[in-house]
C-alpha cells in the first residue's frame, strides 16, 4: 500500500508538467472565448444602436440577450476541453510508453522495485484518474471565474445570468464528464476505468508480445466488448426480452466489474511473467 | 607498489613472489606492517579472494603473522628470512645457468664474465 | 548461490538461449564472456525476471526469485534505470524511498568516490558519468547479488579505472557479482570464475586462478581453446 502510493505520488509528478499545460490552455482559451464573443456582441450592438439608430429595446428583442451557454458552446470553450480529452487519451498510452523508449530505460527501475508489479499498473491507472478528476474539478473551478468575467465584459440589460449548476444542465452534451447525479458519476467513470484498464491490458499484450501482442491485445479487447454487450444481445435476439431493464441494468454492472477484474488479472500475469524489458 | 602480473602465471604466486623480492632487496624490514588484504587488492587491482588466497599461502609458510584484529606482519624469524634471500637467489641462477648451458662454455670463463660484468655493473650504479 | 539451470530463450524462431546452466557464489566475480549477441544480457535479464524464459528454472539460494528478491539481487544494467529529467539526488531519493536495503551511508561515499555533484541532472551527465551514476544506484543497495551488464564498455579510460577501483574495493566485499562482457582484458585479474558462452550454450566453466595454476593458462589462453573449435 506504501509502495502504491508512493508510486502515484512518483507518476503523477511526471504528468504535473502536462496537466498544468493543459490547464493553462483551457483556462485561457476559455477566458479568451468570454472576451471575445462578448465584445464581438457588444460590437454589433453598438453598430445597431448608435449607427443604426435602433433602440436598444428593440435590439434586444430582435438580437436575444447573450449568455453565458453561447461561449459554452463555442470551439473557445469545448476546444480544449476536447483537448484535454485527447490528452488523457494520450497519456493511456504514454504512461506506459515512455518508460521503454529512449536510452534511459525506467522500465527496468519499476520492474526491479521490491513491490508487487501490479502496483505499477494501478499507480499508473490512478493516475489517468487523477487527471480526468482534475480536469472536471479545474473546469468546474473556471466556470464561476468565466461566468464573473462574462458580467464584467457584458452590460446587465444585455445578457441573461445562469449559475455553474445551470450551464451545466442546460449542456447535455457534457453530461459525461459532468454527471448529474451521483449514480451517474460512478457508472460513467466506472465504465471509463473499465475501458482504461482494458487499454492497460492490450498494452501489456503488445509490451509482453510485441506484433503477436498487438493482435492479442486488439482481440482482448474485442472479447471485453462481447462480454460487455452479451446480456443485452442475450435480452434481444435469444430470450426476447426475457429482462426487466433493472436487470438488464444490474448485468451490464456485473458484467463490467467482471471486465475490470479480468483486466487486473491478466495485467498481474503479464506483468510477472510475460513482460519484456 | 606497482607489479605487472602476468596472466598466465596464479596471480597469488606472483604476489609472493613480489612479497619475497621486498624482503630479499629490504624494502620489507623483519617485523613491518603489510597492507591489509582488501588494501592490497585495491592497489594492485586485483580479485580480493586472491589477495586472501597468497596471504594464507603465506601465513604457511611463516613469511607474515597475522594476530587475530591486527594488520599482518612480516615475520622476524631469521632462518625463514635467510631461506627466501636463499631460495630467490637459487632460482635466479637456475635460470642463468639454463640459459647459458646451451652456449656451453667452460664454467672458469663464465665465472668470470659474470665477476666482471657483476662489479661493473655494480660500479655502474654507485 | 545464483543456480541457472537449463535456461532456453526462442525470440521468434530463432533460439538465443538453448539451455545455458551455471551457477555464481556468493563473495565471487563471475563474469559471461562471449561475442555480442550470443545472449549474455538476456541471462541477466532473465535472473531478474525481465523477461520470459522458454524453459529452465532460476534459484537465488536455492529459491526461485520474485518481488520480495530485489531486496538481495540487483542489476546495473548497459543504460541508466532513472529519469533524464532527474538530478542525481533525485535519483537516491527515489531509491531510498522503495528499497529497505538502501544505504546513504554509502551512497553519499560513493559520490565522493566517483567525484559526482548530487545537483546534476542525469541528461546532462557525460557519458562516463552517467555509468557511474548507474553503478552507484546499484552498489549502494545493500544487497548480496549484484549483476552488471558491460560496466565497461563504452565510457573513457579513466572512468573505467575508477570503476575497475570498485571491484577491488570494500564495495563489493562478500558479495556475488555477476558481469558480461566481451572484452577480458581489463579485468583479468579482478575475476574468479568464467563462463565462455557460445552459440546459445555454455561452452566452458571454469575458474580463473585454477585455470593459471593448474593448467598454466590464461583466461584468454582458454577462450583461444574453446572459440577456436
Amino acid at each position: 500500500m506504501k509502495n502504491y502510493l508512493k508510486l502515484v505520488n512518483f507518476e503523477f509528478n511526471r504528468l504535473a508538467k502536462l496537466f498544468a499545460v493543459l490547464l493553462g490552455i483551457t483556462f485561457l482559451a476559455q477566458i479568451g472565448g468570454v472576451i471575445v464573443l462578448s465584445k464581438k456582441y457588444l460590437n454589433v450592438a453598438n453598430e445597431r444602436i448608435y449607427e443604426d439608430m435602433i433602440p436598444k429595446a428593440q435590439f434586444i428583442a430582435e438580437f436575444g440577450q447573450m449568455n453565458f451557454l453561447q461561449v459554452a458552446r463555442s470551439a473557445f470553450f469545448m476546444g480544449p476541453i476536447a483537448l484535454c480529452i485527447a490528452g488523457v487519451a494520450f497519456y493511456i498510452f504514454l504512461i506506459w510508453y515512455r518508460d521503454w523508449f529512449g536510452k534511459n530505460t525506467f522500465i527496468y527501475r519499476l520492474l526491479m522495485l521490491p513491490t508487487t508489479r501490479l502496483n505499477i499498473f494501478y499507480a499508473k491507472l490512478t493516475n489517468i484518474l487523477l487527471l480526468t478528476f482534475g480536469f472536471v474539478a479545474f473546469q468546474i473551478i473556471f466556470l464561476p471565474i468565466e461566468t464573473t468575467v462574462f458580467k464584467w465584459m457584458m452590460p446587465s440589460e444585455f445578457r441573461n445570468d445562469m449559475n455553474v449548476i445551470e450551464i451545466l444542465q442546460s449542456m447535455p452534451e457534457l453530461s459525461i464528464i459532468f454527471p448529474n447525479s451521483f449514480l451517474e458519476f460512478i457508472l460513467y467513470y466506472g465504465a471509463g476505468l473499465m475501458v482504461v484498464s482494458v487499454l492497460f491490458t492490450a498494452i501489456l499484450l503488445e509490451r509482453s508480445f510485441k506484433w503477436k501482442g498487438i493482435f492479442a491485445g486488439i482481440i482482448y479487447s474485442l472479447v471485453a466488448v462481447a462480454v460487455l454487450i452479451s446480456p443485452v444481445l442475450l435480452h434481444e435476439f435469444v430470450l426476447n426480452g426475457f429482462f426487466y431493464p433493472i436487470e438488464l441494468f444490474l448485468l451490464e454492472i456485473v458484467m463490467g466489474l467482471i471486465i475490470i477484474a479480468g483486466s487486473i488479472w491478466m495485467s498481474a500475469f503479464l506483468l510477472k511473467k510475460k513482460i519484456t524489458v | 607498489m606497482n607489479v605487472n602480473f602476468n596472466t598466465r602465471d596464479p596471480v597469488y604466486l606472483q604476489i609472493i613472489r613480489y612479497f619475497k623480492e621486498q624482503i630479499a632487496n629490504g624494502e620489507l624490514a623483519p617485523g613491518e606492517e603489510i597492507p591489509s588484504r582488501r588494501e592490497l587488492a585495491n592497489r594492485l587491482k586485483i580479485n580480493p579472494n586472491t589477495a586472501q588466497r597468497a596471504y594464507k599461502e603465506m601465513e604457511e609458510q611463516n613469511l607474515i603473522h597475522t594476530e587475530r584484529n591486527h594488520p599482518s606482519k612480516i615475520t622476524t624469524d631469521e632462518k625463514v628470512l635467510g631461506k627466501v634471500r636463499e631460495e630467490l637467489l637459487v632460482e635466479a641462477v637456475d635460470t642463468f645457468v639454463t640459459s647459458v648451458r646451451s652456449i656451453n662454455i667452460p664454467v672458469e670463463e663464465l665465472l668470470n664474465l659474470v665477476r666482471t660484468k657483476y662489479t661493473k655493473s655494480d660500479n655502474k650504479e654507485d | 548461490m545464483i543456480e541457472v539451470k537449463e535456461i532456453s530463450k526462442n525470440y521468434g524462431r530463432k533460439k538465443i538461449l538453448k539451455g545455458v546452466s551455471f551457477t555464481a557464489n556468493k563473495g565471487e566475480i563471475t563474469c559471461l564472456i562471449g561475442i555480442n549477441g550470443v545472449g549474455k544480457t538476456t541471462i541477466l535479464n532473465a535472473i531478474m525476471a525481465l523477461t520470459p524464459i522458454n524453459q529452465g528454472q532460476i534459484l537465488m539460494n536455492g529459491e526461485p526469485i520474485n518481488e520480495q528478491s530485489f531486496e538481495k539481487i540487483t542489476f546495473i544494467p548497459d543504460a541508466i534505470t532513472m529519469l533524464p529529467s532527474m538530478k542525481i539526488e533525485d535519483a537516491l531519493g527515489f531509491m531510498n524511498d522503495f528499497y529497505a536495503c538502501w544505504n546513504q551511508e554509502r551512497a553519499t561515499e560513493l559520490l565522493a568516490f566517483f567525484k559526482l555533484n548530487k545537483e546534476e541532472r542525469i541528461s546532462s551527465l557525460s557519458k562516463g558519468n552517467t555509468a557511474k551514476v548507474n553503478l552507484l544506484l546499484g552498489l549502494a543497495l545493500d544487497v548480496d547479488y549484484v549483476l552488471m551488464d558491460e560496466p565497461f564498455s563504452g565510457i573513457d579510460i579513466f572512468s573505467r579505472e575508477e570503476i575497475a577501483n570498485v571491484f577491488t574495493s570494500h564495495l563489493i566485499e562478500n558479495r556475488g557479482v555477476i558481469i558480461t562482457t566481451h572484452e577480458i582484458s581489463d579485468i583479468e585479474h579482478l575475476i574468479d570464475k568464467v563462463v565462455l558462452l557460445d552459440d546459445g550454450k555454455v561452452t566452458k566453466e571454469f575458474n580463473a586462478e585454477e585455470a593459471r595454476e593448474d593448467e598454466g593458462k590464461s583466461v584468454v589462453d582458454v577462450m583461444r581453446e574453446v572459440y577456436r573449435r
